[in-house]
């Protein structure tokens, strides 16, 4: 198996920042990307909220590879210093020995590309894998065009295939307001820009060019719902909501729009942090559960550092990319210092320059508005909506614990239980009520229901979200045929000592 | 003193915890059920959900074939969904030592009187669409199913609770009280409960709860694997088994899938087992492609392990200790789930009775009189050292 002393995970501002730095140090770096994603992955809304509003682009891979690779000067640069930048490729799985799992020989990680996967070892790892569209259920959100900010934003800039004409932004923080800016620059309507709070929360000089250019802002409104036409979003109804985020009726607006993005909040992709068993908290100013991690980037596995949005996101990265550059620099410093490629005196001269607020993160809690959110589209909607959308597991059917519907099990007994019944005896937890309900077993891998899931039930069952425990990752982390995760080159031991259940006893592998 | 008593204390909330303390509150008993972590949180709500005769293992056919009848009509009577489904179970040869493996347990079976039945590849072709052209045949069992593993075990829970029972889940056990050679009390991070009788259905750390009481059981703890698909297209609601794999697809249309090496492991009485995956789901990815190459193009969202428990013979061990004598002690060898029904009754029937009407002769602890205290270096059943 290959093995690479240093392998950097997501090549966007952090990640090439780490992998230049790195490699000006002297330390021989690799740098994956997943970028461009294949198209049947991001039909399936991973690893952000595409909603289908990609154009034909997205099919020749040879187009994207280009697109993409012309899109980041950071990457043009980690190349010039020597990086092996390999495109297109995901990590979907990352693993290493623990208590009950002994038989790896070092911390491998599992890559793949549209054709094949394959296995690789490291010595050390820098994760700055980003963040993840926070999805949040609104009626009509499972038709074509209910979008994520960041997945609007890699149709948008990274691959120009976006196929979107009109939009309606949620969202009045700078990741909304950034988002209709980018749509205007490419060409795209913004039609309105909505949001709950009574105020807008983003940058002033932002929203005062956007008005200027005529875009509508409604604050202290919600999205009653998208209505479309053959699975496809054609308008938006808007409704105006009161100090306690309930709808007032007869405030409806209607909007014609082919396209809804979600630019509420994002989430850091943690997957891989967590496989690896990486000390996680939940820090509401951060977006979600983030890695423990020092002033140098490291988590509390030795091996294995952050930058960038994984670290915890907030508004303020949004206008700000020196946060995440200067995050990746130092996890790149660290990471060689590690290596023994740089002493620590000269890892202590080199981030000298790098100024001290630059890992200060610190922000307001985001939770109270995404609840607020929750809350108004949810009331707004009707509570047949769908939190989880690929398993079509409803807000009512979550409350109720209602056993998959194809079962059509109808029972007395059944109807008393629910998530405040279940929460009496023992403490609300998403990966119990994923069991029993299938939210969040949907081919999306639970990314757009996780976070509402966990906010419902600390809503319903009178819990701080902070304390329900986090929804599990397992691999692969990414949905991959089959034929792509099987290994090409299987060993003949492998195939000749496959056991059946228990038989032989002895352990085969190891 | 005990701030909490019963008649009866099961300790582990898996599915052979929850189906005895579902049929003893049935029997008007008072019971509490504790557990460390949640119903069937480890491999009771985490296996394939297979469920069969057990013709591999021809001692357990009497109590397999009790818990299918069971299980025919337990969601009914349980008030809460199984997703239990009969129409059979399929094990396909893809060797030619495979085929000599069926033969034999079909001999098996039909020695037991059981409906087993050899079927041609192009039969297999019929009831397994898509399936490899490789097989060489198939064996056929009519009555062998499978469930929903996770919604069966918080059902039982559920039913337990609708008739009275006391469940404590997040409640580690921390001592067990003996006076006079009974158990008097079970000591628990919630206080002392004092019972009557005590189960022992620790799954993985039965040893460690019977140590407890002084009294070497020889059970080893490993982890094993499994992985799903997205939904497919409906293509069979039979158990298959073969290339290596065991699996079904789910009224979801997942396939899940699991098998391959297990790797022996070790546990404690306060903590969740750790169980990760290994880079192993990419050799099950390759065995299920093989088995079913029309679905190569599924993708894989999700894996998961499990930490199941295995004694030297394989066989479960339902018996009542000698000493203390009112302890049950009940594992099932990581063949649990599918004879559950089974097991619950008839450890029911122990406490109730002392006795019970199922076959349960091969499964007494005094079939491992002669194994001593390092029968798992013996067997190759430790984990392996820590390598860093």
């Amino acid at each position: 198996m290959e093995s690479r002393p240093l392998v950097v995970v997501g090549a966007g501002v952090s990640g090439s920042a780490a992998a230049t730095e790195a490699a000006k140090a002297g330390v021989h770096v690799t740098l994956i990307d997943e970028n461009p994603v294949p198209v049947a992955m991001a039909g399936l809304n991973v690893p952000q909220f595409f909603g289908q509003r990609f154009s034909g682009d997205l099919r020749d891979r040879a187009l994207m590879l280009e697109r993409v690779a012309a899109a980041s000067e950071a990457v043009t640069e980690a190349k010039a210093a020597g990086v092996d930048v390999q495109l297109g490729t995901c990590v979907w799985g990352a693993f290493r020995n623990s208590d009950s799992s002994r038989m790896l020989d070092g911390p491998q990680l599992g890559l793949a590309n549209d054709e094949r996967s394959w296995m690789i070892k490291y010595d050390r790892l820098i994760l700055a894998t980003g963040a993840r569209d926070l999805g949040i259920a609104f009626s009509g959100w499972n038709l074509a065009g209910a979008v994520g900010a960041n997945g609007a934003f890699w149709l948008m800039n990274r691959y120009e295939a976006s196929a979107s004409r009109r939009m309606v932004v949620m969202g009045a923080g700078n990741l909304g307001l950034s988002t209709a800016r980018m749509a205007l620059d490419r060409g795209i309507e913004v039609a309105a820009i909505v949001d709950v709070s009574n105020s807008v929360r983003g940058d002033v000089a932002l929203r005062t060019a956007l008005q200027r250019e005529g875009v509508k802002l409604y604050t202290s409104h919600t999205v009653r719902e998208a209505v479309g036409r053959c699975g496809d979003i054609e308008s938006v109804v808007l409704v105006e909501i009161d100090n306690n985020s309930e709808p007032v009726a007869g405030t409806e607006k209607v909007i014609a729009a082919d396209t809804v993005c979600l630019a509420i909040g994002l989430v850091p992709n943690v997957e891989l942090l967590s496989l690896l068993g990486c000390d996680l908290r939940f820090e509401s100013g951060l977006g979600g559960y983030v890695p423990d991690r020092d002033d140098w980037m490291r988590t509390s596995v030795e091996t294995v550092f952050v930058a960038g949005d994984v670290a915890g996101f907030h508004e303020g990265m949004v206008l700000d990319s020196e946060i995440a550059r200067n995050q990746g620099r130092l996890a790149g410093l660290a990471a060689a210092e590690s290596l023994g490629a740089i002493g620590k005196d000269e890892a202590l001269a080199r981030r000298a320059d790098l100024q001290a607020e630059a890992v200060d993160s610190a922000s307001n809690e985001v939770n109270s508005n995404w609840a607020s959110w929750l809350q108004s589209l949810v009331t707004a909607g009707g509570p047949d909506i769908f939190v989880c959308p690929c398993e079509e597991v409803t807000c009512a059917e979550l409350n109720d614990l209602h056993p998959p519907r194809r079962l059509k099990w109808e029972a007395e007994r059944q109807s008393r239980r629910n998530l405040r019944t279940l929460a009496k005896d023992s403490p609300a937890d998403s990966n119990q009520v994923k069991r029993l309900t299938r939210v969040g077993m949907g081919y999306c891998q639970g990314r757009l229901c996780r976070e509402q899931v966990s906010m419902m039930l600390a809503a319903e069952t009178g819990r701080d979200v902070a304390d329900v425990p986090i929804m599990s990752y397992r691999p692969p982390v990414r949905p991959l045929p089959l034929k792509v995760l099987w290994p090409r080159e299987e060993a003949e031991q492998v195939r000749r000592d496959w056991p059946k259940w228990f038989s032989p006893p002895r352990q085969v592998l190891g | 003193m005990p701030v909490v008593s019963a008649d009866v204390v099961i300790i582990g909330a898996g599915v052979s915890g929850l189906t005895s303390a579902y049929f003893l509150a049935r029997a008007g008993r008072d019971v509490v059920v504790v557990d460390k972590g949640i119903v069937g949180g480890e491999a009771s709500g985490r296996n394939g959900g297979m469920i069969s005769e057990r013709t591999d293992e021809p001692a357990m056919i009497p109590m397999a074939v009790e818990a299918i009848k069971l299980w025919a009509t337990l969601d009914e009577e349980l008030g809460y969904p199984t997703e239990f489904t009969q129409q059979g179970r399929l094990q396909v040869a893809v060797t030619e030592k495979d085929m000599d493996d069926l033969f034999s347990e079909r001999d098996e079976a039909l020695r037991h009187g059981l409906r087993a039945d050899m079927v041609a590849p192009s039969q297999i072709r019929d009831m397994i669409p898509g399936i490899t052209d490789r097989t060489l045949g198939g064996l056929f069992f009519a009555n062998g199913g499978h469930a929903n593993s996770q919604l069966t075990v918080q059902a039982l829970a559920w039913a337990f609770q609708d008739l009275g029972g006391r469940l404590f889940q997040n409640t580690v056990v921390t001592g067990i009280q003996v006076d006079s050679g009974r158990v008097t009390s079970v000591e628990t991070s919630a206080g002392a409960i004092a019972a009557d009788m005590v189960v022992g259905a620790a799954g993985p750390q039965t040893a460690l709860m019977t140590q407890l009481v002084g009294v070497h059981v020889p059970v080893a703890p490993a982890r094993v694997e499994i992985l799903a698909t997205a939904p497919v297209p409906p293509l069979f609601d039979i158990a298959l088994v073969g290339n290596g794999l065991y699996g079904r697809q789910a009224a979801s249309g997942n396939l899940l899938f699991g098998g391959g090496a297990h790797e022996w492991a070790d546990v404690d009485l306060a903590t969740d087992p750790d169980k990760p995956n290994t880079p192993l789901i990419r050799n099950i990815a390759r065995r299920l492609a093989d088995l079913l190459p029309g679905q190569a193009d599924a993708p894989v969202i999700r894996s998961w392990a499990g930490v199941v428990e295995q004694v030297p013979d394989m066989m479960p061990i339902i018996d009542i200790l000698e000493c203390p004598s009112n302890y049950v002690v009940v594992t099932a060898s990581a063949h649990g789930f599918g004879i559950a029904p089974a097991t619950g009754k008839a450890v029911s029937d122990l406490v109730l009775y002392g006795e019970t009407n199922i076959d349960i002769g091969a499964f007494g602890l005094n079939r491992f009189s002669d194994i001593g205290p390092d029968w798992r270096a013996e067997l190759g059943w430790n984990p392996i050292p820590p390598r860093f």
